[in-house]
């Protein structure tokens, strides 16, 4: 049982309630007290996890404006800050100024939940995603599962919000993103599916640890890679399966009525369900946070498994990021073919190719250690 | 058909309705024609004379009358030719062409918005750039230019 | 799902402008469209009849903002024409310099705006890269990147800078290698393929019916330019081909556009040659000149003949890069045209949506839309 942030946070907590109780930290007295600790625990566990999904928000949004700049044979921001870092906190500090507003005809309610509850799930992702051995907000033995469930929540708030908006473009948008996630959450399990045959667990550490001993995954299952990022791709409705905010057509897609901090919050959903897309990448098929064979020491020091996973997970962004650059975006249908006709028999091979893996005695197959 | 050959032609064809017949540079020729038969020979340029393309269809004030001009393009003259008919400043109407060319319908739409000129027999006979129920027809020389805020426009029907 | 009519525009990002297209969908096909326009009309032929014959050249810069003197090349043809003025040899090359020139950095923009309509957003970057050197070489001697006022009655302005023929030869070998690049981005990526092959069709039977001309009609295989069939200015001295396509779809024009960017610059390249060798006056000498009142006087009074013009018409076709532009301009005698009218081919391309837009998809209204090459300011004056 690895410790986890949670439980780095509940000593820290129990022993401030210790503190103040004059018991030991070991021995709560129980009652209010001990739910005291845990609350605690919990809220700073919370605010790491945000902090740490802001951050690595602002980053992400950095570097996919400064390679794509560079793409476009321009040099993207760079006046805030060193070579423009803080231009994307200068935005959000800009939309968070803005006045908070609803349409008249909308329906308040659903118009307000839906970007919070899109956020909020997204950000309750990175809590139980390991970035490094032990680096994780809870500990959650189907944390796979629990985590692709999660991320199959967004199409129901995207829905609702397009429907409470009461727009039109919002509303097709709105029903696209449904049929395109439907279409595309199926190929994703499927190819999730190998990854947990081969590994007989849920629990994402173990696929780490069980990648850093008999080889990462994405040599045997490459099919299962190549999958996974496309229909992961689609789940982030990034070009060139960006057709729910299509601006050509759909003006803004389904969050085509939002402005100022709620359109922040669809756009930090958006960017932490990328990020979260490129670190189950590079958990389920790339490693995690280890290093192949001679250079496996580099990873061990300290925290220096979250920087290699950090280093893997912007270098699997920036291939997103050069397909953004370089195709055009497809129309509904092509997009629903592809989704039901190649990469659905193509996951199923997938999981043939896996389970023939297991019948052949997969961990004990000596593969050349990469 | 030769190119020069059209005008006689249809002169024998419409002896009664081409009125008058002018050579201009840059075009076939100009020919005033009576605004009854518009069609009739409209329809014969298309068919016998290869005119396939109705270039454009514009108006002029006269104050007393009014002046509808078509310029037809032929992709076998290579040329164009220019029709003017008269009509009366008073109810100014005449035959749309548009059962003829297509692409004419847009072109009358824009002279009865402008010109005020009605076309009759025109499928869609609204407004192109100015708002549905305004009065005017903004190129007619009644109208005088005014600062904007002099005008007073109605809010666009949505 | 029942029909539905949805508004796209007039502020829409697949408008380019200031429109209105009224679609009806059922699900997601066209099962009809209305195209709405007027948004931006400002009743240039209006003000023109209350401006001297030279001041309307500032509204024509304002007619067509990516083509700009596209629109004074065919105002001055018509005007001169109607008072009977001639112009100098340098000056026409220097027009149908400025005219090629101009066509470049429209399809260029147009190019731009076309593949970020359709999602690809790298080469929209490239597009306004390459527009830019253009606008350079035409704020170089007209000394204004958008609204020229170059041309005048009579000739040009002033003539090119020393150099310029050098520097614009560089920059055509330059965006000669770039077309390269830009057909490479599309034509070789797949996606590309399946969103125009095959979409917006209008036949060549329904072109002419339409009155659909330029890029569109070229794209159907009429080869109609009116610069080598209705041949103005230097043109007739001038060697390049009409470029057409067979597919009538919104690839056809695509490469129709692509390669007319390639005749331009074969074009540009002609008549910088000819520039070379042959100085002179880029003005008419005599120009008549009209010394009346600046504004007229109210009523009818105004448009009799005074002093000045011998009354004339005048009639001019260019080849725009939008299409076929007409100006026609009535000269009673004034100071002021009597009446200048204009035939916008964005608005008869425009009018023309319904045949191609029913039947395909709401996805597919960008890039068919895109491929019309709309510019509002013209289509509405």
């Amino acid at each position: 049982m690895t410790v986890t942030l949670y439980d780095v946070a509940y000593w820290l907590s129990s022993h401030l309630v210790a503190l103040a109780t004059g018991t030991s930290a070991s021995n709560l007295p129980g009652g209010p007290w001990t739910t005291a600790a845990v609350a605690l625990a919990w809220l700073v566990t919370g605010i790491i996890v945000f902090a740490a999904s802001l951050v690595n928000t602002l980053i992400l949004i950095w570097w996919e404006r400064k390679l794509l700049g560079r793409f476009m044979d321009r040099r993207g921001a760079m006046h805030v800050g060193f070579a423009g870092l803080l231009q994307n906190l200068a935005d959000g500090l800009k939309l968070f100024r803005k006045q908070v507003f609803s349409p008249r005809e909308a329906d308040q309610f659903g118009y307000y939940l839906a970007p919070t509850a899109y956020m909020v799930t997204s950000i309750i992702l990175l809590g139980f995603l390991p970035v490094s051995t032990g680096f994780v907000g809870g500990s959650v033995p189907l944390s796979l599962l629990l985590a692709l469930a999660i991320f199959s929540f967004a199409p129901l708030f995207i829905f609702v919000g397009s429907w409470s908006s009461n727009n039109k473009y919002s509303l097709i948008g709105g029903m696209r993103t449904a049929a395109q996630l439907v279409a595309y959450e199926i190929p994703l399990l499927l190819a999730v599916v190998s990854v947990v045959l081969l590994t007989g667990s849920f629990d994402l550490t173990t696929i780490v640890m069980d990648q850093a001993r008999y080889g990462w995954f994405w040599l045997p299952l490459i099919l299962g890679l190549v999958v996974f990022s496309v229909a992961m791709l689609a789940e982030m409705e990034r070009i060139p399966f960006d057709l729910p905010e299509a601006e050509a057509e759909l003006v803004e897609g389904w969050s085509t009525e939002y402005g100022g901090m709620l359109f922040a919050m669809t756009m930090l959903g958006d960017y932490v369900r990328g990020l979260v897309g490129s670190y189950l990448i590079v958990l389920l098929f790339l490693g995690g946070w280890t290093l192949p064979g001679p250079l496996a020491p580099l990873a061990a020091f300290p925290l220096g498994g979250i920087v290699w996973f950090q280093i893997k997970t912007y270098l699997v962004f920036g291939v997103f990021i050069w397909v953004r650059a370089a195709l055009p975006r497809v129309r509904t249908d092509q997009l629903l073919q592809v989704g039901w006709k190649r990469m659905l028999p193509l996951s199923l091979a997938n999981i043939v190719i896996a389970a023939a893996l297991v019948v052949w005695g997969w961990p004990h197959l000596t593969w050349p250690a990469l | 058909m030769k190119a020069e050959e059209v005008v006689p032609r249809l002169q024998a064809e419409f002896p009664s309705a081409v009125q008058s017949v002018a050579l201009r540079p840059g075009v076939l020729a100009r020919l005033e024609v009576d605004p009854g038969s518009i069609v009739p020979i409209a329809r014969w340029l298309r068919d016998q004379a290869t005119f396939c393309h109705c270039s454009m269809v514009g108006g002029v004030d006269w104050v007393e009358r009014r002046e509808v001009l078509y310029l037809l393009w032929s992709d076998e003259f290579r040329t164009y030719l220019e029709i003017s008919a008269w009509v009366p400043g008073e109810d100014p109407h005449i035959d749309s062409v548009s059962g003829v060319w297509r692409g004419a319908i847009w072109h009358e739409r824009e002279t009865w918005d402008l010109v005020g000129i009605r076309f009759v027999g025109h499928p869609d006979l609204r407004r192109v750039f100015l708002p549905e129920g305004y009065e005017f027809h903004p190129l007619l020389k009644s109208m005088e230019l005014h600062e904007p805020e002099e005008l007073e426009v109605k809010r666009r029907h949505v | 799902m029942s029909e539905m009519w949805v508004n796209m525009g007039p502020q829409h990002p697949m408008t380019h402008g200031l429109w209105n297209l009224r679609v009806k969908i059922d699900g997601e096909v066209i099962v009809d469209a209305d195209p709405e326009m007027g948004f931006l009309h400002r009743g240039i032929e209006k003000i023109c009849e209350y401006r001297r014959y030279n001041e309307v050249v500032t509204l024509m810069d304002r007619t067509c903002y990516v083509a700009g003197l596209s629109w004074e090349h065919v105002y001055l043809m018509a005007v001169e024409q109607a008072l009977g003025v001639s112009v100098p040899a340098r000056a026409e090359y220097i027009r149908v310099m400025s005219h090629e020139l101009q066509r470049l950095a429209s399809h260029i923009m147009w190019y731009a705006a076309f593949v970020q309509d359709i999602g690809l957003m790298t080469p929209f970057l490239y597009g306004m890269r390459d527009r830019d050197l253009i606008l350079d070489l035409l704020q170089s001697y007209t000394g204004a990147r958008m609204t020229y006022e170059y041309m005048r009655v009579g000739g040009v302005r002033n003539d090119v800078p020393v150099g310029f023929t050098d520097r614009c030869r560089k920059v055509m070998d330059w965006l000669e290698e770039k077309i390269h690049d830009y057909e490479a981005l599309c034509d070789r990526s797949d996606i590309f393929l399946k969103r125009t092959v095959g979409l917006g069709i209008l036949k060549a039977k329904e072109c002419l019916d339409l009155g659909v001309t330029g890029p569109m009609l070229r794209a159907a295989g009429v080869p109609r330019d009116l610069r080598r069939d209705h041949p103005y200015s230097a043109y007739p001295e001038l060697d390049f081909v009409i470029p057409t396509h067979d597919g009538a779809d919104v690839y056809g024009r695509y490469r129709v556009r692509m390669e007319e960017m390639r005749q331009s610059i074969a074009i540009v390249r002609q008549t910088l040659e000819w520039l070379d060798h042959h100085p002179g006056r880029v003005l008419a000498e005599k120009v008549p000149r009209f010394v009346g009142t600046p504004t007229p006087p109210p009523g009818r009074e105004s448009y009799i003949l005074r002093r000045g013009y011998p009354k004339g018409r005048g009639f001019a076709a260019i080849e725009e890069p939008h299409g076929e532009a007409l100006a026609y301009v009535i000269n009673e005698g004034a100071e002021h045209p009597y009446r200048v009218k204009f035939r916008s081919p964005v608005m008869v391309n425009i009018a023309a949506a319904k045949d191609y837009l029913v039947g395909y998809r709401v996805s597919d209204i960008p890039p068919i839309m895109g491929s019309v090459d709309i510019c509002v300011g013209e289509s509405d004056r």
